[in-house]
């Protein structure tokens, strides 16, 4: 008898059952990683998926949702935290001022061909080149009007005013920003420059910001919560920062709303995808916009979010609307500033304090 | 390498005995495994019900403060609107609100919040580093378009409003600024059950929950996630309130199996994961909760992990006492199957021996032939055989001699035949070469042997052959060799002889003893004898020569007149030598 016959099976058993169960320790290689910041509705999970399969990458998205947590986000570390983020054009000068963002070569974005002429021609965008030198791709545009309830409007609001109408006390969102909040004051307040407040006109915007704050429900800052807020508190107006977008989703909420501009115009923002200057793969950054500007994705803009994208000209309303494209402040940092205390309830005395 | 049985059966049963306590071992080490990994989940669980049960206890506690205080009369009385009552009921109020916030630290911020005037704050308390402080006159705040504000006022009495968990974002929050909190907040009715205000406290969540869990093992990490997923505490500060930074990062993500708790179809849930720590590799339970208040806020994850390997640790120390255990085992059985082997093969080796021995020299050794198994039969059926061998051995041998004999001696007189007398011869001139002594054949032939012979017939002739046979035999030494060599011819040889002399005195003798007649039958018959004498080495060298030489001397002494001897050569003397002479 073979006595190798028995002892070989017997080792291989022992073996085999003994064997400590590996642990998985091949380690991932390194992968690379694009680190997206956007906004709601830019990049769902789906179409970061698409990017990620194709590319063989990771991308870690981070929502914001005001411009504020965009400006404290990028500029923390000089953008070295940040890839590709969307910016709108007035924003977008502050952080070419301060060299947070890198010039774009177009040509390495091919896409580009399929928008529309308007949003090709760079330079014609106020904002998006400076030195000749382009710094944003546009991506999506909404103008931020007024969104109402039917039922409590038997005639659409025709004035921004309306925010401040003691009729609707406690039955009106604003949102939660001090750039376009004073802006909106200043419209309030007649002014044909927005983003422009002198000086001697700040005391009066703060105390128009502090009327809207006791005119109002509450400040939202995420479009969900603005639908959530809208229909559990039955509120008769709502002022659309993210326009569009957000008409879509309280209709799909089951709201019975409607939509206008009102007669001193729209504060309309158009986004664009800029790249950081810290960026260590702008590569993978200009291949990630080249790949929100096919129709696939862009389109997903408007079916999903109701947004507009820059590929397919929007279905006219025939409405006559006049919007003021938003441009840089005079001074953003101080709006936010003076706006958090605003927000925070501080009367006009402590907000205009140094 | 050839193993021998017993080899070949120690290693069987060595194996035997190591698989089965091996396999054993292992199992029993892979059962506790389980059993550890099954108790810590239980032990888990009870933990996680045990801390839940201190947190509902907790905000039931915290809740009953703040209806407490909104019930307190001094609240209703701060809100009213005259303005002489007012100030003293508030610094009531703060003096309260103080005593509270001094007696239960996870209050950040202890506020009564007027309806009237866009939500303004008429009493507020927060909390710096040095204690409760009590903010004052302008420093107070609108805060109407806050959720806590208007969501409370549209309470009914007796309801408490629950936050979202919330990373406090409110400038002039104090400790509480940047820090996970919870609003928690009382309507207040005036007398005609109108809302006039509302008691908010601001909760410090983490401090809440790392306080109930300090009693928790140091290898036990907390989590707490709200009714959707999202981590509120995490071993990883980074998965802390992700969605405040733009960010999710859920429970049911890193734990699937707490998809069960989010989507409300559980209540608890045990998870044990593999991988690396801290969400991997681990062993946690999470159970869901709703505190009591009416909204969905109020339902929140909450749950504890532990690292497997802590929990296996004990498993590892059972590992050990099994594998020695195991090596114990195997060696015991090891030694326990060379001994069975040894047992087994002992015998046999002891009949190999006996049968080696028997074939190297017939002799017999001891079997084990008493033993009464197998082996015992094998023995005796051996011994039998070798019985019967020895005596097939014994017949043989006789046979073998009785031919021998016939081959070597001369069937009538019994005397060694020509070739043994040769042969002798041969070993004899080999000596006396060695010794250099002379040796003497004497060749002898019996005178009118023939005539008797036909005359009287052959048995006559055989009677007077045996008589001749004993008479030669008789005169000669024992030493010496007397040989028939056919018909009636004999041959002596006598060996040491010192001279011719010795030999001439034999053949004398040999002439007087057969002159004696035979008696036949009262007959008297008369025999006589002619020998002729060779010595070595004067008559010749080999065998061939030396009895060559005494043939001839014989012939001699026969044509000399028979009855006498005559030596092959005799210089100086007569060439034959007549009796008596």
């Amino acid at each position: 008898m073979a006595i190798g016959g028995l002892v070989l099976p017997f080792l291989f058993l022992w073996t085999l059952l003994t064997w400590p169960v590996a642990g998985n320790a091949a380690a991932d290689a390194p992968v690379r990683v694009l680190r997206v910041l956007a906004w709601p509705g830019y990049a769902d999970r789906d179409v970061v998926k698409g990017f990620e399969t194709r590319h063989l990458v990771k991308v870690d998205l981070t929502l914001v949702d005001s411009d504020e947590a965009l400006w404290e986000k990028v500029s923390a570390d000089r953008g070295a935290n940040i890839d590709v983020f969307a910016v709108n054009t007035a924003e977008l000068q502050r952080y070419i001022d301060e060299g947070l963002v890198r010039p774009i070569d177009v040509t390495t974005i091919p896409n580009t061909r399929r928008q529309l002429p308007r949003f090709r021609d760079l330079t014609r965008i106020a904002g998006l080149t400076r030195d000749g030198k382009a710094y944003g791709i546009p991506y999506t545009y909404a103008e931020m009007g007024l969104i109402y309830d039917r039922n409590q409007f038997p005639t659409p609001p025709d004035s921004i005013a309306a925010l401040w109408d003691p009729q609707l006390r406690g039955r009106v969102l604003a949102y939660d920003t001090g750039g376009h909040n004073f802006s909106l004051a200043a419209l309030r307040l007649g002014s044909q420059s927005p983003f422009r407040i002198e000086a001697a006109d700040w005391p009066e915007a703060v105390d128009e910001l502090i009327a809207l704050r006791r005119n109002v429900l509450g400040f939202y800052t995420r479009p969900d919560e603005a639908t959530e807020l809208f229909i559990r508190h039955r509120v008769a107006l709502m002022f659309a920062n993210y326009g569009r977008q957000q008409v879509q989703a309280l209709k799909a909420a089951g709201a019975d709303i409607g939509y206008t501009i009102p007669k001193e115009g729209a504060l309309a923002w158009l986004d664009c995808w800029a790249v950081s200057r810290a960026t260590a793969d702008s590569a993978l950054a200009y291949a990630w916009i080249d790949y929100t500007l096919e129709s696939h994705v862009s389109r997903l803009l408007v079916s999903r979010q109701g947004l507009a994208n820059t590929i397919d000209e929007p279905p006219t309303d025939g409405a006559d609307r006049r919007l003021i494209w938003l441009e840089p402040t005079e001074d953003a940092e101080r709006r936010d500033k003076l706006w958090a205390r605003i927000v925070s309830g501080d009367s006009a005395k402590r907000v205009l304090a140094p | 390498m050839r193993l021998g049985i017993a080899q070949r059966f120690a290693l069987i049963f060595a194996a035997i005995g190591i698989l089965a306590s091996g396999f054993a071992g292992y199992y029993a080490y892979r059962a506790s495994r389980v059993l550890l990994v099954r108790a810590a989940e239980a032990r888990l669980l009870t933990a996680t019900r045990v801390l839940m049960r201190q947190v509902t206890v907790a905000f039931d506690d915290s809740a009953r403060n703040v209806k407490l205080l909104a019930g307190h009369p001094l609240a209703l009385t701060a809100l009213s609107t005259t303005e002489q009552h007012r100030s003293a009921a508030e610094d009531g109020l703060a003096v309260l609100f103080r005593e509270m916030a001094r007696t239960r630290p996870e209050m950040f911020q202890i506020r009564l919040i007027a309806a009237a005037d866009h939500g303004r704050e008429r009493v507020r308390i927060d909390r710096d580093d040095n204690g409760p402080i009590r903010i004052r006159d302008d420093e107070l705040q609108e805060k109407g378009h806050l959720p806590y504000v208007y969501d409370t006022l549209r309470l009914p009495a007796g309801d408490l409003y629950l936050s979202r968990a919330f990373i406090n974002r409110e400038r002039g929050a104090h400790a509480g600024e940047g820090q996970p909190s919870l609003h928690m907040a009382a309507p207040i009715h005036d007398d005609r059950g109108k809302p006039v205000g509302a008691v908010v406290v601001n909760i410090d969540l983490a401090g809440i929950f790392h306080q109930l869990a300090i009693d928790l093992p140091d290898d036990v990490r907390l989590y707490l996630a709200t009714d959707r997923g999202d981590f509120l505490l995490h071993p990883d500060l980074a998965q802390a309130f992700a969605f405040d930074k733009g960010k999710r990062a859920l429970v049911q993500e890193q734990f699937p199996a707490a998809a069960a708790l989010v989507d409300g179809q559980a209540r608890d849930v045990v998870v044990s994961t593999e991988g690396p720590e801290p969400t991997r590799g681990v062993v946690a339970t999470f159970i869901r909760e709703t505190l009591s208040a009416p909204q969905r806020e109020a339902n929140f994850i909450l749950g504890l992990s532990q690292s497997k390997a802590t929990v296996l640790r004990e498993s590892d120390d059972l590992g050990d006492a099994m594998l020695r255990i195991v090596v114990g085992v195997s060696i015991l059985s090891a030694v326990l199957a060379t001994l069975l082997a040894r047992a087994v093969t002992g015998p046999l080796d002891q009949m190999v021996l006996a049968v080696q021995h028997f074939a190297a020299t017939r002799a017999r050794e001891p079997l084990p032939v008493s033993r009464r198994d197998e082996i015992g039969v094998l023995a005796r059926s051996f011994d039998d055989m070798q019985q019967q061998i020895e005596s097939q051995m014994e017949t043989l041998q006789n046979k073998q001699r009785e031919l021998d004999h016939l081959a070597s001696h001369d069937a009538l007189t019994g005397l060694p035949n020509r070739r043994v007398f040769l042969d002798r011869v041969e070993h004899a001139l080999v000596r006396a070469s060695r010794t250099e002594l002379q040796l003497a054949i004497l060749f002898i032939d019996l005178d009118h042997f023939k005539e008797i012979n036909d005359s009287l017939g052959h048995a006559v002739g055989d009677t007077m052959l045996l008589a001749v046979a004993d008479r030669l035999r008789a005169t000669v030494r024992a030493a010496d060799t007397v040989a028939r060599m056919g018909g009636d011819e004999f041959i002596v040889l006598i060996e040491d002889v010192e001279s011719a002399t010795t030999a001439s005195m034999v053949a004398n003798k040999i002439i007087e003893s057969l002159a004696v007649p035979v008696t036949y039958r009262d007959e008297q018959l008369a025999i006589g004898a002619s020998i002729g004498i060779a010595i070595y080495p004067r008559d010749g060298l080999s065998t061939t020569e030396i009895v060559a030489a005494a043939d001839q001397a014989m012939y001699r002494a026969k044509l000399g007149g028979r009855n006498r001897y005559c030596f092959a050569t005799y210089p100086g003397d007569a060439d034959t030598m007549p009796l008596g002479l």
